[in-house]
C-alpha cells in the first residue's frame, strides 16, 4: 500500500467554518481529496496538542477554520483558536519545522469560497514542503 | 509567584540530543499556572521534540508526566522509577524543580526546560511582571507599598535619581519611574514626609549574598526523634 | 461492557451510491467488532426509511450509532428523535456529512473518494466507541419577568411586544418622566449589579436611594444614546449649545430659532474627548427640511465630516439643498472652532472651496449621538461586552441582531449605535419578542456537551475563568475550578487553554479527537 501525500487535517468549527464547508460542496466547489475534515465546537476548543499530533501522526498540513472574528458563534471563539494556532507555529519555528504548515482560517457561514481557497493553499504548502523528515513516519 | 519561561526548543532538542530515553516531567504549581510547565506545555513540547526528531530522521523515546509539586521530594519519589528508568529527566518546573530531582538522584541527569525568571504579579492574563526581588528584608510599608528594589532600575532607596523625567524611567522609556509611582501613592496616602526621610544603606546581608539562603521554622521541623525510620510515603 | 454500533449508510437519494460503493462500505463497517448492525437506506431524512432501522437497532440491542449522510445540522432533529425512541442516547449518535465532505467535492475521482469515504466511516466508529451518553438538565425559570433598561422608544416597543408573548415587562427608567407601556414602571431607577444566568437573573436594582434585589429570566438592553452628555470644546465655546432632538422639540413648539442655525456633526471634531458613533444624519436632514419650510428666512448651515444618510434619505439631502440649507464639509485639519471671545461664530475650513469660513450663528446644534455613558456602568453590571465606540456590543449580527453574546441579554435602539426612531422602534419590537419567547420557554435547557473539571488537576490559576465568555467557570468552595454549568454554552475554550489539562469538553476530549484525527491520517487517498 502506498502512503499517498499529501495528508492535511483541517479543523473545523460546527457553526461557520463547517456551514462554509458544506456550502462549498454545495456550491459545486472541487476540493482536493487529502484534506480530511474533523468538527469540534469551536475553534477555541483547539488545543495545540491537537494541531502538533496531527503533524506527528503524520499530517503534512494542518488548518483550522472557524468564524469571522468579529462575528464568532461563541464570541471569542475564534480569537481564542488564532492564538492556540499562533503558538503552534511559534512552537514550530523554534524545533525548526516551517511555521506555514499550520495556518488558521476564518470563514462566515455564507463564504463559499472560503474553505475551498484554505484547502487549495494548504495543500499547494504541502506540496511545497512535503512531508516532514522526507515522509517515513 | 515563581514565574518561569520555557526555553527556546532547539536549545532543548540540543542538551537532549546524545540521550535515547528522555522523561519530561511538568509541575501543577506555578509554573502551570504561569503557562510554561503545566500538563499541556509538557504534552506540546513532547509532541514537538518528536516531529522535530522526525525531521531530522532521529530516534528518541520521550514520556511526558507531571507531579503536584516538582520542588517537594514526596511527590518526585511518586514518578522515581520514570525518572530512573530514563537516560536523561527533563525538569519543566522551575530550577528548583529541577534541583530536587537532581538532589534526589544526584548520579542522574536532570537538565531544567525552563528558563526561571522572576517573582511576578499576573497583571492580566498572559502579562506577568516583577515585583519583588527576595531580598529578604521588606521595606515597603515607607515606600507607598511599592518595592523599589525590584521595580527601581537602579533599586534606589532614596528616589527618584535624576533620569525619572516625566514618571519615565531613563534605563527603559517604555518603564514606570517607581519613585513617580511611590510619590503618587505617599501623596494619596497622605503620608508624603516619608519621602524626605533618608533612608540609610540597606542591609543587604539578607538578600542573596553568601551562598545560599535558607529559611527555618524550628517549631516545624520534625526532631530526630519524630524522624527515625519514617518516610512519608502518599 | 463493549460499544454495540449500528451503521447507517444513506444513498442519498442515490447521490451517494452513484459515487460510492456501498457495499465496500458496509464491509468496512462489518471489519470493527463493536459494529454489530450495517444498514443502507434511501434517503434517511425520509422518516418513513427509519421505521426499520429503529426496529433493528432495537433487535441488535445497539447503543450507538455511526449515520454517514448529509449535514448534520439538516438530518439530525428527526435521526435522534427516531433514536431516542430506540432506546440510544441522542449524544451517541455520530453523523458523517459524507455527501459535502467526500461526493460532492469529489466527484469524478472515484478510487480517492471511496478511501476517503471508508477511512471517515473508520474514524467515525473510532469516535463512537470513546463517546459517552450525556443528559439535558431544565431548570424552572424562577419568574417570568422580562426587565427592559431604558423606556425609550426601543425599550417602550419592547415592552409591548414582550408583553404581547405573556411575559411579565418591568421597564427601569432613568428619569421620572411619565410614559404609558404595559407592565411596572420603576422611576428613577437603574441597574447596578447583577448574578446568574440566562432564564435566572438576580439584578441588582437601585431605585431612588433603595437598592433591591429583582428576579429576571430575561434582560432587554434599551438605554439608547447619550443624549445629555454633550462634551467638547464647542460645547463647553458655546454654552446654549443643544442637541438634535432638543432643537426639533423646540422647531414642533412652534418658537422660531434664535438667529440663524448652524448644525454641526459632533462637539468635539478631533474626536479627542467624546467618541461619536455615528451621526444622526436622516434626522438631521429632516430637521432642516421642516426648519426650512417653517421659517424660510433662517440661514441654515449644516458642517459635517462625512454625511451618510441611509436608502431613500438621500433625496432629502438634495432636497435640503434646493430649499436653500448651506453644507459644508471639512476634514480633521480644519475642524470647526468657536473662539470663546466670539461665541456665536464658528470658523472652519470648507473642504471644496478650500477657504476658510466664518460662519454667525444664533443656535448650535450637534448632530451626534455620543454613546451613552450608563453603557459603561451597564456593562459593568451584567458583565457585557462593549463596542470600542462605547456602544453595547452585540452577538452575530447575521443571527442575533438584538442579542449580546450573552444568553438571555437582548439589546436595542441606540444602545447599539444611534438610530432613528422608526429604526429603534423596529429593533425594541425584535428584542422585546425574543426576551418574550425566550422567558415563555419557562425553562432552561442546560447541559449535554458541557465542560467538566477534574478537581485533581486543577491548580485554581483563573486562566479558564478569565477566558470563558460566559462566566460559566469559577473558582469553587474546595479552591478548584468548577463549571456552572447552565452558563455553559459547550464551546470548551476552557478546555483548550487550561495548562493543567483539568477541564475536558463531554464527547470532545483530547482522546476523541485526536483518535478521530489519528484515524482519518491512517487512510491513504
Amino acid at each position: 500500500m502506498t502512503d499517498r501525500r499529501p495528508k492535511i487535517v483541517g479543523f473545523c468549527c460546527e457553526k461557520h467554518g463547517a456551514d462554509a464547508a458544506v456550502l462549498a460542496a454545495r456550491s459545486g466547489k472541487h476540493i482536493d481529496a487529502s484534506v480530511r475534515l474533523v468538527q469540534v465546537p469551536c475553534t477555541g476548543r483547539i488545543d495545540g496538542i491537537h494541531l502538533l499530533s496531527a503533524l506527528e501522526e503524520g499530517a503534512d498540513a494542518v488548518f483550522v477554520l472557524g468564524c469571522l472574528e468579529k462575528n464568532c458563534y461563541y464570541d471569542t471563539g475564534s480569537i481564542e483558536g488564532r492564538k492556540r494556532v499562533g503558538y503552534v507555529k511559534q512552537v514550530l519555528a523554534e524545533a525548526g519545522i516551517e511555521k506555514e504548515r499550520v495556518e488558521m482560517f476564518n470563514a462566515a457561514s455564507t463564504n463559499a469560497w472560503a474553505f475551498p481557497e484554505a484547502a487549495a493553499k494548504m495543500v499547494e504548502v504541502a506540496k511545497r514542503l512535503g512531508p516532514i523528515g522526507g515522509g517515513e513516519k | 509567584m515563581i514565574v518561569a519561561k520555557r526555553k527556546p526548543l532547539g536549545e532543548i532538542a540540543e542538551m537532549l540530543a546524545s540521550y535515547k530515553k528522555v522523561t519530561v516531567i511538568g509541575c501543577r504549581s506555578c509554573v502551570a499556572i504561569c503557562l510554561a510547565g503545566g500538563e499541556k506545555e509538557v504534552k506540546m513540547l513532547v509532541s514537538a521534540l518528536k516531529i522535530r526528531n522526525r525531521k531530522e530522521g532521529k530516534r528518541q523515546d520521550f514520556e511526558g508526566l507531571v507531579v503536584e509539586r516538582q520542588c517537594e521530594k514526596e511527590w518526585v519519589k511518586e514518578v522515581e522509577d520514570k525518572i530512573l528508568g530514563s537516560d536523561i529527566t527533563l525538569s519543566m518546573a522551575c530550577s528548583l524543580g529541577a534541583q530536587t530531582i537532581g538532589d534526589m538522584y544526584p548520579k542522574h541527569l536532570t537538565f531544567p526546560g525552563l528558563n526561571t525568571g522572576i517573582f511576578g504579579v499576573p497583571e492580566e492574563q498572559g502579562v506577568w511582571s516583577e515585583k519583588c526581588v527576595g531580598c529578604g528584608d521588606c521595606i515597603i510599608h515607607t515606600t507607598g507599598g511599592i518595592c523599589p528594589i525590584s521595580r527601581c532600575a537602579k533599586s534606589m532607596l532614596n528616589g527618584p535619581c535624576g533620569g525619572s523625567a516625566d514618571r519615565k524611567c531613563e534605563v527603559n522609556l517604555e518603564v514606570e519611574c517607581a519613585w513617580a509611582a511611590i510619590y503618587d501613592r505617599l501623596k494619596l496616602q497622605n503620608r508624603l514626609d516619608l519621602i524626605e526621610r533618608i533612608t540609610p544603606a540597606k542591609d543587604w546581608s539578607t538578600s542573596h549574598s553568601g551562598g545560599r539562603r535558607v529559611f527555618v521554622r524550628e517549631d516545624a521541623k520534625l526532631t530526630q526523634h519524630q524522624k527515625k525510620g519514617k518516610e512519608v510515603v502518599l | 461492557m463493549k460499544a454495540m454500533v449500528q451503521v447507517v449508510l444513506c444513498r442519498c437519494c442515490i447521490e451517494v451510491s452513484k459515487l460510492l460503493d456501498m457495499e465496500r462500505l458496509q464491509k468496512v463497517a462489518s471489519e470493527s467488532n463493536n459494529v454489530v448492525s450495517t444498514v443502507a437506506v434511501d434517503a434517511v431524512c425520509d422518516g418513513r426509511n427509519l421505521a426499520p432501522v429503529m426496529a433493528e437497532a432495537k433487535l441488535k440491542e445497539v447503543d450507538r450509532a455511526v449515520v454517514l449522510a448529509c449535514h448534520k445540522k439538516d438530518i439530525s432533529p428527526a435521526v435522534v428523535k427516531a433514536y431516542r425512541r430506540a432506546g440510544v442516547n441522542e449524544y451517541l449518535v455520530e453523523f458523517v456529512n459524507i455527501r459535502e465532505e467526500v461526493v460532492l467535492p469529489h466527484m469524478g475521482d472515484h478510487e480517492s473518494a471511496q478511501k476517503k469515504a471508508e477511512t471517515k466511516l473508520r474514524a467515525a466508529i473510532s469516535r463512537a466507541v470513546l463517546l459517552s451518553p450525556l443528559e439535558k438538565l431544565t431548570e424552572q425559570m424562577a419568574t417570568r419577568n422580562v426587565v427592559i433598561i431604558g423606556a425609550g422608544v426601543a425599550g417602550q416597543a419592547a415592552a409591548s411586544e414582550a408583553a404581547r408573548t405573556g411575559a411579565h415587562t418591568i421597564l427601569l427608567e432613568k428619569t421620572g418622566r411619565s410614559l404609558k407601556a404595559p407592565g411596572v414602571i420603576l422611576p428613577h431607577s437603574q441597574v447596578v449589579g447583577a448574578k446568574g444566568y440566562g432564564g435566572n437573573f438576580t439584578l441588582r436594582i437601585r431605585a431612588g436611594e433603595k437598592s433591591e434585589d429583582l428576579g429576571a429570566a430575561a434582560v432587554v438592553v434599551a438605554t439608547g444614546g447619550g443624549w445629555t452628555s454633550l462634551r467638547g470644546p464647542l460645547a463647553k465655546a458655546v454654552k446654549d449649545a443643544m442637541p438634535l432632538y432638543r432643537f426639533y422639540e423646540v422647531l414642533l413648539s412652534g418658537s422660531p430659532p434664535n438667529g440663524p442655525v448652524v448644525i454641526v456633526d459632533t462637539p468635539d471634531p478631533v474626536g479627542k474627548t467624546v467618541r461619536v458613533q455615528d451621526y444622526a444624519w436622516d434626522e438631521t436632514l429632516e430637521t432642516v427640511i421642516e426648519l426650512k419650510k417653517k421659517h424660510p428666512d433662517t440661514l441654515v448651515t449644516v458642517v459635517f465630516q462625512e454625511m451618510r444618510a441611509f436608502g431613500l434619505s438621500e433625496l432629502a439631502y438634495k432636497e435640503a439643498a434646493d430649499i436653500g440649507v448651506r453644507f459644508v464639509r471639512y476634514d480633521r485639519n480644519g475642524s470647526p472652532k468657536v473662539d470663546p471671545k466670539q461665541p456665536n461664530t464658528l470658523t472652519v475650513k470648507d473642504l471644496s472651496l478650500g477657504e476658510v469660513l466664518s460662519i454667525r450663528f444664533g443656535t448650535l446644534v450637534f448632530a451626534s449621538i455620543p454613546p451613552n455613558e450608563d453603557n459603561k456602568l451597564l456593562a459593568d453590571a451584567l458583565r457585557i461586552s462593549m463596542t470600542a465606540d462605547g456602544g453595547t456590543r452585540r452577538g452575530s449580527i447575521q443571527r442575533w441582531p438584538v442579542t449580546t453574546p450573552k444568553p438571555g441579554v437582548f439589546v436595542c435602539g441606540s444602545a447599539l449605535f444611534p438610530k432613528s426612531k422608526a429604526e429603534a422602534k423596529v429593533e425594541g419590537q425584535a428584542a422585546g419578542a425574543m426576551a418574550g419567547a425566550f422567558v415563555m420557554r419557562g425553562v432552561v435547557e442546560y447541559g449535554g456537551v458541557v465542560a467538566e473539571v477534574t478537581q485533581d488537576k486543577c491548580s485554581a490559576c483563573l486562566t479558564c475563568v478569565r477566558t470563558c465568555p460566559y462566566e460559566a467557570p469559577f473558582i469553587g468552595t474546595a479552591s478548584k475550578a468548577e463549571i456552572r454549568i447552565q452558563a455553559c454554552q459547550g464551546c470548551g475554550m476552557c478546555v483548550g487553554i487550561c495548562p493543567s489539562k483539568a477541564i475536558e469538553l463531554r464527547n470532545y476530549t483530547d482522546e476523541q479527537i485526536m483518535t478521530e484525527t489519528r484515524t482519518l491520517l491512517g487512510g491513504d487517498f
